[in-house]
């Protein structure tokens, strides 16, 4: 596992590359989506478009070349996020991660070389907290499972949804393109324990508050955070971290740092977590 | 027949401070041992951290009775440079705070006398501040024969109280916390012409252009200068649009500057009042003096500078 990566353009993507990308509008989304699945068919994999509704879907592919012959065939297929992501009512995280794993499985008995997902997953956060907390630990699942088959997803968010609602979705996803912005830090499954990656600050901290209190909470019992790929933690983001860990201790479930750089250990030693020494001398 | 009342007009309900110095045996004894015995008599926890000459003299003085102190001991090893100093000290008050209603402490910072240790009469006067509601007579011990006239008056600047011959009394030479780190902090000069300067709106472009300006000056010291800075940087943007960070070196001392155009800081003794138990709370500036070997603050209504010094 490797630092947040910045993606300027949907392509270039790779089985196992789950990418975070915020559009400003229709347009916007439909040229991200051509770039990505046409890509895709290239590589021979099976094609998904996952969005608002089937027709807009059709018109969102117009310009993709051997649109007609993939519907046709069966390498592209496109579903509404309703009936994709909760025909029973509402997202269940385990659930929605076994039905990729199948897909990627009907992909490769096929004759596809992978999964390709582009999915517009804007209708779900719009169903307020709970749903987005289901969606925090789903989205943490998903990534864990893409490190082990050969899937590729495009997760679509509108960029005009609050930056606190996109922050945390944004963090759960090692590829991110959000606006201008770098990508700082992400949340990770993948490996044997959670991890963390990249820079912390006080930008991102409420974002980790949430990601990883939602992520976590699936416990009980131990939970490991690695913090071995961390460049910078500050004040706020050790707060963060602090925070979480009481508010989880709460659920019964035992957050504890693992691996914690010099970098981390000055901050988190201020709040009495990471085990190590306070200050450096 | 003067009656010795060794806490004066002490209730037990907050922090009395007091500074004793001392050059004759017998001067510190009719001093520290009517303290202590005071302390035990009233069933107070009695802490007491000296250097060897205080530690004899005391141990004879008290007989079986040294065994009754909750702590006895030795100062030399307490040192670690000003912060890592207080927090250890901090955490030893929080948890006797727990536990006890209210305990006297006879402490001798023999640190005082060594060059880099001077820094902690910032410390005790902070503590006037930060520790005012905790419930403990603090009888800081000073000794003539070893320190220097310089350090007994910063002593004097820091403490209320000093010893009155039968009760302790207003010290007149003691100073409001943030009028003493003023005069000690170092002087306020103007930014050389040949420091870089840069308006900046994120924490992250901050930290670019502090490491940047770390890396040529002395690369093993980057992730202090960065950290400490990025603090700063946070502080200021919370109260104003932009921070403006500039750096430059002055012989082999690197110094960052970080300015805003706040409103000013409220309180300019946070970089010496060590954090909170719980998550919330203010850490940064605490953070950032911490890794500066130095630091000066310029406030005002007009805005925030604040200055790290970082030696090569």
């Amino acid at each position: 596992v490797t630092a947040p990566r910045r993606l300027d353009a949907p392509t270039g993507l790779r089985p196992g590359d789950h990418v975070c990308w915020t559009y400003a509008d229709a347009a916007d989304l439909s040229a991200a989506v051509l770039a990505f699945l046409d890509e895709g068919r290239r590589l021979r994999e099976q094609l998904l478009l996952i969005g608002s509704s089937g027709p807009e879907l059709l018109r969102t592919l117009a310009a993709l070349p051997g649109r007609d012959d993939m519907l046709a065939g069966g390498q592209l297929r496109v579903q509404s996020t309703a009936e994709a992501y909760a025909a029973g009512g509402e997202l269940s995280p385990t659930g929605q991660v076994d039905a990729y794993r199948r897909l990627v499985a009907e992909a490769l008995e096929r004759g596809h070389t992978g999964l390709r997902v582009a999915a517009d997953i804007t209708a779900l956060v719009r169903r307020g907290p709970d749903a987005r907390r289901q969606l925090h630990h789903y989205e943490q699942l998903a990534d864990a499972m893409m490190a082990t088959v050969p899937m590729t997803a495009l997760c679509l968010y509108d960029a005009s949804l609050t930056a606190g609602v996109l922050g945390p979705v944004t963090l759960l996803h090692p590829v991110q393109h959000a606006d201008e912005r770098e990508a700082l830090a992400h949340l990770s499954g993948r490996g044997p324990s959670l991890s963390l990656h990249g820079e912390v600050d006080v930008t991102q901290a409420d974002d980790l508050f949430h990601a990883l209190v939602d992520v976590a909470c699936a416990g009980p019992g131990e939970v490991v955070l690695d913090l071995s790929g961390l460049r910078f933690l500050d004040v706020a983001g050790a707060r963060a971290l602090a925070r979480a860990t009481q508010v989880l201790r709460a659920a019964d479930v035992h957050l504890r740092m693992g691996r914690v750089p010099r970098v981390a250990a000055r901050c988190l030693g201020l709040f009495g977590l990471g085990g190590g020494a306070t200050v450096p001398a | 027949v003067t009656v010795v009342r060794p806490t004066g007009d002490w209730d037990g309900t907050g922090f009395a401070h007091e500074a004793f110095a001392f050059s004759a045996d017998q001067e510190l004894l009719d001093r520290l041992a009517p303290f202590v015995l005071e302390g035990l008599s009233r069933g107070e926890p009695v802490l007491v951290v000296a250097g060897a000459r205080v530690r004899t003299l005391l141990t004879e003085e008290l007989g079986a009775d040294v065994a009754r102190l909750t702590r006895f001991a030795a100062a030399e090893t307490w040192w670690r440079g000003g912060h890592p100093t207080l927090h250890a000290y901090d955490r030893e008050l929080r948890a006797l705070h727990a536990v006890a209603p209210s305990w006297r402490l006879a402490a001798e910072p023999t640190w005082l006398a060594r060059d880099d240790g001077r820094e902690w009469s910032r410390f005790e006067a902070v503590a006037n501040r930060c520790y005012a509601s905790l419930p403990y007579y603090s009888l800081c011990l000073h000794d003539r024969q070893r320190l220097p006239v310089a350090v007994l008056d910063a002593v004097a600047r820091t403490h209320p109280l000093t010893w009155g011959n039968c009760a302790p009394v207003p010290e007149p030479a003691y100073e409001d916390p943030e009028r003493f780190l003023r005069s000690v902090h170092p002087a306020w000069g103007r930014r050389p012409s040949w420091a870089s300067v840069a308006a900046l709106t994120t924490p992250r472009e901050a930290r670019r252009a502090v490491a940047a300006a770390a890396l040529d000056w002395w690369p093993a010291r980057v992730g202090e200068v960065v950290q400490a800075a990025h603090e700063l940087v946070v502080n200021a943007l919370r109260v104003a649009a932009f921070a403006e960070v500039s750096s430059w070196t002055d012989g082999d001392t690197l110094v960052v500057e970080v300015a805003d155009a706040g409103p000013g800081l409220p309180d300019e003794t946070l970089g010496y009042v060590p954090p909170s138990d719980g998550p919330d709370g203010a850490r940064g500036m605490w953070l950032a003096w911490s890794l500066a070997d130095d630091a000066a603050v310029d406030s005002s209504p007009a805005g925030t500078a604040v200055r790290l010094f970082f030696h090569r």
